[in-house]
């Protein structure tokens, strides 16, 4: 019985011959909400990039006790691992309703797609509205929720989330933050998330590391770290 | 340990080659001359070709049609104004050139792709646009050309060195590569300073070419007149050495042969066409004439293999170059002179510093 | 009157044969922004294996179907084989090697079956029926019929089938639809597969007209590449549409115009295509200012 759903074990990873992570090492457990925080540049996003195997990576990777090593991206994301990418990654030459199907293309058990689809619609009724329409006539706040959905209906094991607070508004973002703790709650997924927004983050996730310049400066419980002033003023900008 | 240069001496490559050249005709026989002549005026299509493609990035797959154009303004001229056929030459090259920068003109708002596509459906229609005005161009019988004799002086010389006198053919060969080394060195110079930079740059990246000061709109245009001018001199020498101009000798396939030759030699590299051109030219032939050397063939297989071959090696060839060697020949042979370089000075000894070789700088 | 009809249902048989080959162009433009000039010498070839199953006794509508499965496996071998290897290099290269892949099969064709052009049989009669008054061949309807099938059934696997939306997000979405699961390479190569299967139905109805033999598709390509541009290289409805114009703009100006005829026609699907590039290089229904670099 593996804990640790994902295992970061020293990894160095960079684009080209100049390396972003130098020797990151975390670990997600199983059904646990995890915060990955730092200032730009720090490497977040590359973490994340690195997980699904969109950056060449060293060290070792394992998610559910099995290495990532050599695995395409694809693979990757089969194994159960969805990733909601800066930029969000909708397919703006398809319809609400086809991102969504693509969403659910890989999984075989059709009662279960139904109930996520009506969770999802229940969660996002602007999307139910808007289904047959092309998705890029959403706003922004309304194609994060889209990613959002989509990552929903692949019932993965993990979801990598990057920066799902960027460019909406602070209703919008505590909605959409709530939405993700009851996903937690009642499909057990395990979530990564990186953000910028410290305070929200550490208010949702359990644990939390902080990443500067590619290493691992500060980790531990995101509730001692959210009570450790001096953390927060040097790390955390609050 | 001394080490070997980058690329051997250019000016000594080039004297060389010239050498070769102009004494090849004294040691084959006429007939293997005209060949040679046809594989120089295929390099002077393909250097007009490279100067589009390789340097200026613009695909174009109708260069045939400026063959085409070029070779019947010449036997226009001579066979309905009686003009001197050399005379014919550097008009209809500029014909052609203005006529290329004209076209060159509208492709400016055209993809690439687009234009590729554009200058593909002209190569296959160029026949059948030849034979419309009919009373012009000599309709589907095309125009005889007769080929003049031999100068006086160029013959007493010609003697004198092989005892045989000249014929038709070799004072074509020796026209031709006159052609050919001019050409040859007005491209070198084109292409070694500002106008080159310049089209290389627009190649690498039309954006930054622009921010840079780069004129893209002349630049291209005028890489298209250019490439014209080359491909008019090559068709007017082209009818000359055969002797006739048909809609039948200007089919999509020489378009597609002489792109081969480009990409065989080495897109933008300035000996590749030659190298290309030589390739090209021969590879048919040789084919043609291995195949029915070989008993075994029955006869309808062979009379196939001869008009199948060369589309069969033609195809596998641009392949696998395009995958294994996109810089062709020339690139091939580069790839060797870094490897020697770099085992002769020692393994692992980096350059430091050093920026990668630029291609088009022989 | 009568006449016009007769050649309005012509050039639309014939624009159904444009439209198939303009499909298979656009579908192969929309997964990887390069147009496959071997598109009508692969569909000329596979015509030819529908000769040889034909000849060898099996029916004409047995053959179809199989030859339209080999050409699907064809094109899929051809994207493994020859064209992943360069995936991501300059589109410039990628359609040299598909000029070198049209010589190639060209000269296969020539080298397997020979130059000799052959007749080609055609399942329907020559006979005319009286539709509404007027006289059309069942030639011309069951070209547009088949030719009309083979096009809704693409729209249907496309628009409607789980495969269709793998394959249509993989071509324009290609890193997102990495991360959704969807195998990127493999749907290029079902593309390939596709648009294999779809030309090969313009080269089977059009040897009936036309005489098989390997320079048969050089001059219907033209005709694509007009039907594409005119729709918009990458709507596949506009391949559709582009095509039927196309069809009946050439039919009607061979049989109308004076002087044209025969081979002239093909000069006015270079004019089509030189007037749609100068005027509107988007077509029909192309989305403006999409120029893959």
């Amino acid at each position: 019985m593996v804990s640790n759903l994902l295992e970061l074990k020293e990894v160095h990873a960079g684009y080209g011959p100049r390396a972003v992570l130098h020797g990151v090492s975390l670990t997600v457990p199983v059904g646990g909400i995890v915060s990955l925080l730092g200032a730009n540049g720090a490497g977040k996003t590359t973490t994340l990039r690195t997980i699904t195997a969109g950056v060449r990576w060293s060290g070792d990777i394992l998610f559910a006790g099995r290495s990532l090593r050599r695995m395409s991206t694809e693979d990757v994301v089969r194994a159960g691992i969805a990733h909601v990418p800066e930029g969000r990654g909708i397919c703006t030459e398809l319809t609400v309703d086809e991102n969504l199907r693509l969403g659910a293309h890989l999984r075989r058990d059709g009662a279960e797609v139904q109930k996520d689809y009506d969770r999802v619609f229940e969660y996002f009724p602007v999307l139910k509205e808007r289904r047959k329409l092309s998705a890029s006539t959403l706003s922004g706040g309304e194609q994060q929720m889209l990613a959002l959905a989509r990552a929903i209906l692949m019932r993965p094991k993990l979801m990598l989330l990057d920066e799902p607070s960027l460019g909406l508004a602070p209703i919008v973002v505590r909605a959409i933050f709530e939405i993700i703790r009851a996903i937690n709650e009642t499909s057990g997924v395990a979530v990564l998330l990186v953000e910028q927004n410290a305070r929200i983050a550490l208010d949702l996730s359990s644990t939390a590391y902080v990443l500067e310049v590619g290493r691992v400066a500060v980790s531990g419980e995101s509730a001692q770290l959210r009570g450790d002033e001096s953390v927060r003023r040097s790390y955390l900008g609050y | 340990m001394g080490r070997l240069r980058n690329s051997p001496p250019r000016y000594l490559l080039v004297a060389v080659v010239a050498v070769f050249l102009i004494g090849l005709p004294t040691v084959i026989s006429s007939f293997q001359a005209s060949e040679w002549a046809q594989a120089l005026i295929f390099a002077i299509a393909i250097m007009g070709l490279n100067i589009l493609v390789g340097y200026s990035g613009q695909l174009s797959l109708g260069h045939g049609a400026f063959m085409a154009l070029g070779a019947y303004i010449s036997a226009i001229l001579v066979h309905r104004y009686k003009l001197d056929y050399l005379l014919t030459i550097p008009i209809a090259a500029l014909a052609t050139g203005v006529i290329g920068f004209l076209f060159g003109i509208p492709s400016l708002r055209l993809s690439a792709l687009y234009l590729a596509l554009a200058t593909f459906a002209l190569a296959v229609v160029t026949p059948t646009l030849i034979k419309r005005p009919a009373e012009l161009t000599g309709g589907v019988q095309g125009i005889l050309v007769l080929q003049p004799d031999p100068p006086a002086t160029a013959s007493d010389i010609f003697s004198a060195v092989t005892g045989t006198s000249m014929t038709s053919d070799q004072w074509i060969y020796y026209v031709s590569l006159l052609c050919l080394l001019l050409l040859f060195w007005l491209a070198w110079n084109l292409l070694r300073h500002r106008p080159g930079r310049a089209m290389r740059a627009i190649r690498d990246g039309e954006v930054a070419a622009a921010a840079s000061g780069v004129n893209i709109a002349a630049y291209k245009t005028l890489a298209f007149g250019i490439s014209a001018f080359y491909a008019g001199t090559a068709g007017s020498l082209y009818g000359l050495s055969t002797g006739f101009v048909s809609p039948d000798t200007f089919p999509v396939s020489l378009s597609i042969q002489l792109l081969v030759g480009a990409v065989i030699g080495g897109l933008a590299s300035i000996p590749g066409p030659l190298l290309g051109a030589v390739v090209a030219y021969f590879l048919p032939i040789e084919s043609n004439q291995w195949v029915p050397s070989q008993t075994w063939i029955p006869d309808q297989i062979a009379s196939t293999l001869k008009n199948a071959g060369p589309a069969v090696s033609y195809g596998v060839l641009l392949i696998l170059i395009m995958i294994f060697a996109p810089n062709g020949l020339v690139g091939l042979v580069r790839k060797g002179y870094d490897l020697l370089n770099r085992r002769l000075r020692g393994a692992g000894d980096r350059e430091a510093g050093q920026l990668p070789q630029d291609p088009q700088t022989v | 009157m009568q006449e016009f009809a007769q050649q309005v249902v012509s050039g639309i048989a014939i624009g159904g044969i444009f439209a198939s080959l303009a499909l298979a162009l656009v579908l192969i433009y929309n997964a990887m922004g390069l147009v496959n000039f071997a598109q009508g010498e692969m569909a000329m070839l596979a015509t030819f294996v529908a000769f040889a199953l034909i000849n060898r006794g099996m029916s004409y509508w047995f053959a179809f179907p199989v030859t339209l499965v080999l050409a699907f496996v064809a094109g899929i071998a051809i994207q493994r084989l020859v064209i992943k290897p360069v995936e991501r290099g300059p589109v410039l290269t990628l359609v040299i090697i598909t000029l070198g892949l049209a010589t190639l099969i060209n000269g296969l064709a020539g080298f397997i079956f020979g130059y000799v052009p052959r007749s080609f049989p055609s399942p329907f009669s020559s006979d005319s029926i009286d539709l509404l008054g007027v006289f059309v061949s069942w030639r011309d309807l069951g070209v547009i019929a088949v030719s009309g099938l083979v096009l809704l059934a693409v729209y249907v696997l496309l628009q409607r089938t789980t495969v269709g939306l793998t394959m249509r997000a993989a071509a324009h979405h290609p890193e997102a639809s990495r991360l959704l699961g969807v195998q990127v390479s493999w749907m290029l190569a079902l593309g390939w597969g596709l648009a294999s299967a779809v030309g090969t139905v313009s080269g089977i109805m059009v040897a009936p007209i036309l005489l098989l033999e390997p320079n048969m598709m050089q001059s219907i390509i033209i005709y694509a590449f007009a039907a594409a541009v005119l729709g918009g290289i990458e709507s596949p409805l506009g391949a559709v549409i582009g095509g039927i114009l196309v069809g009946l703009t050439v039919n009607l100006a061979g049989a109308y115009l004076p002087g044209v005829g025969g081979d002239l026609q093909l000069a006015v699907g270079l004019a089509i295509i030189i007037a749609v590039l100068l005027l509107r290089p988007n077509g029909l229904f192309g989305r403006a200012a999409t120029r893959r670099v």
